[in-house]
């Protein structure tokens, strides 16, 4: 099991006071913490337009400065968006080669495709065509990192052949995950041989069948890479406290402080009728245990990491025998909880509950026919 | 936290109903016509549209809505309304701002027993191979036009309808005052169109909502649908935020 922590950056009105430019440096300070921990990786979404609820709309550049200030941590896109409005390809693949060369090789590199019309609207992106776009992206953007040249003539874009330089210090190329919040997504991921980015959680059994779905689908990808990346990840909130009654309480704070700020943007599935967004999306499912009662709320929701020590090595534990490989942690909303009491979180949680965990899984595995002799062997 | 609607109910509720009794019971209205016309709208007066029980979106918006039932329980009627496109805490709703129904029991019932706020006047629901309208005048003048262009068949599942929370003056411990009543109508959609929203003509005086603006149309769909409105559930207080000021029935 390996440990994430994820950021949307969320900034509460008023807007005044240099408000973003705390907020930002009060989340580097706690990237440092977590790499002083061993947390596995930081990751940071791709949003724009969303107020309050996330102002990280260049994560690219948060990243780099996270990985300017620690050693091991790896620093994860969580998501790029591939649709051309927002991103182009070409620059979407130089980007990301340049923060995986800064970074020394410590870039993952998810794969999405936004889910509110707050953004696609805003973007005068045409929600029927991100799923394409998406596909596009996913298979020429690890041929502009591999091939010296590269030139295509697609659907979503086209380029004569050039050099999309530079190359990724990753050999061959960064791990590729793609953001998992419609029921189903995940068999997506499998099918390309990506990483599953869990963005939205449901129960336990909920996850085990999308693990199972995943595992057995992924055994005869077709990688959109140059090689499979078998991880689950998903994602979980984080407040770690000595005393379960106090973890619970302030916790249910930041749950509920998220889930209902998350509610007043519009999916695009509430006004934008379309067989491209069937569910409401990755805003939807994260928020529903929490958002019933801000602030109010005092018992855990199943699986919810919030709590003393003992309470959460318990629900990791669940978590892990459902096939989950890494959780990734949200741990403020709205500066819902004071930047101390963030810190201390961070610092109990890897003193406490990492140690009962091992991180034994490489962070890539191999080719498809690899994986299907293992399975004939029985092995995994 | 996100914007609440500042405006004072009592400014709500100029055609506001009086609902004797909350205890509606459902009546189904078998194969409406049900044209939906999406836009966002000017955000600087968001918070002045909805009282402070609920949020606007973001980006706010407003719906169109055009109902045309030929049979069923309460005739043959045409509807026309608008709303503002909001939340009550996390959940999605609409405020009316006033709705036009044909003369006749529709328009009573809708009114007394839903709380919608209606006006009896003459809305046309048209339905052409290229476009469906919604249109109402006011003696010779149109206060809407709202129309869905270039029909396109969808998934009769792909659709969301979103409930409304409608302004009405409700009698509870002895005191009338206004209340939001939730209406939540099911929808089972027999068929649908998706097309280009466009509204030609919006008085928004008529609307009852002066600073409602259309500035940027999303999206507008068609439906045939038997639509059953529902039970009243659910009432709150239009000053306190829904999420404190929600009260089951």
């Amino acid at each position: 099991m390996k440990f994430g922590i994820f950021y949307e950056i969320s900034v509460p009105r008023p807007w005044e006071n240099d408000i973003e430019h705390e907020v930002y440096h009060r989340c580097l300070e706690q990237v440092r913490v977590a790499d002083e921990m061993g947390f596995h990786s930081v990751w940071a979404v791709e949003h724009h337009f969303l107020e309050e609820y996330s102002h990280c709309s260049a994560p690219e550049l948060f990243l780099t400065a996270c990985a300017m200030q620690t050693k091991q941590i790896r620093v994860g896109h969580g998501i790029v968006v591939c649709v051309p409005q927002f991103n182009h390809p070409i620059r979407a693949a130089e980007r990301a080669a340049v923060l995986d060369i800064l970074s020394d090789g410590r870039l993952e590199f998810g794969t999405g495709r936004s889910a509110t019309w707050t953004e696609l609207g805003g973007m005068d992106a045409n929600p029927d065509e991100t799923k394409e776009t998406w596909d596009e992206y996913t298979r020429t953007i690890p041929q502009m990192w591999t091939n010296e040249r590269y030139g295509y003539e697609g659907r979503a874009f086209r380029m004569p052949t050039r050099a999309v330089l530079p190359k990724p210090y990753q050999k061959p190329h960064p791990p590729m995950w793609v953001a998992v919040s419609s029921p189903g997504t995940e068999i997506d991921a499998a099918e390309r041989g990506m990483g599953s980015l869990g963005l939205t959680f449901g129960g336990f059994a909920e996850q085990e069948e999308k693990v199972d779905r995943y595992r057995s689908r992924i055994r005869d990808c077709e990688p959109a890479g140059l090689f499979v990346n078998e991880r689950v990840a998903t994602v979980n909130f984080l407040y770690c406290h000595p005393d379960n009654e106090t973890g619970i309480k302030t916790g249910s704070r930041l749950t509920g402080s998220f889930g209902y700020l998350a509610a007043q943007l519009l999916p695009v599935r509430e006004v934008h009728p379309t067989r491209s967004y069937p569910n409401p999306g990755l805003l939807a499912a994260t928020r529903q245990q929490a958002a019933q009662n801000p602030g109010e709320g005092m018992s855990a929701p199943e699986g919810v990491c919030i709590g003393n020590p003992d309470r959460l090595v318990e629900e990791i534990k669940k978590w892990e025998s459902c096939g989950v490989d890494q959780i990734n942690f949200l741990l403020n909303a709205l500066e819902t909880i004071p930047q101390q009491e963030v810190l201390d979180s961070l610092r109990l949680f890897g003193e406490e509950v990492m140690p009962h965990f091992v991180d034994d899984k490489p962070a890539t595995t191999s080719e498809p026919r690899e994986l299907a002799a293992s399975a004939a062997a029985g092995g995994d | 936290m996100p914007i609440n609607g500042n405006a004072d109910p009592g400014q709500l509720t100029r055609y506001a109903p009086t609902m004797p009794n909350l205890d509606t019971e459902a009546l189904t209205l078998p194969n409406v016509k049900v044209l939906q016309v999406i836009y966002e709208i000017d955000d600087s007066v968001m918070a002045e549209l909805l009282p402070p029980a609920l949020h606007p979106t973001i980006p706010p918006t407003m719906h169109v809505i055009g109902l045309r039932a030929d049979e069923g329980p309460l005739g043959a009627f045409t509807l026309a309304s608008v709303r503002v496109g909001c939340r009550a805490a996390v959940r999605p709703r609409g405020l009316p701002t006033r709705a036009v129904c044909t003369e006749g029991a529709a328009a009573t019932a809708l009114e007394e027993r839903w709380g919608f706020p209606i006006t009896v006047g003459e809305p046309v629901l048209r339905e052409r191979y290229d476009r469906q309208s919604i249109e109402v005048n006011d003696g010779n003048v149109a206060v809407l036009s709202a129309q869905l262009v270039d029909p396109v068949p969808i998934g009769n599942g792909d659709l969301l309808y979103t409930a409304g929370m409608h302004v009405a003056n409700v009698e509870r411990d002895g005191e009338t005052k206004p209340w939001l009543v939730q209406v939540d109508p099911d929808f089972e959609v027999s068929r649908a169109d998706r097309g280009a929203a466009q509204i030609d003509a919006f008085d928004s005086n008529f609307w009852d909502a002066p600073d409602l603006r259309p500035v940027y149309p999303i999206i507008a769909s068609y439906t045939t649908a038997n639509i059953t409105l529902p039970k009243i559930r659910y009432i709150c207080d239009p000053l306190q935020p829904a999420i404190s000021g929600t009260v089951a029935l």
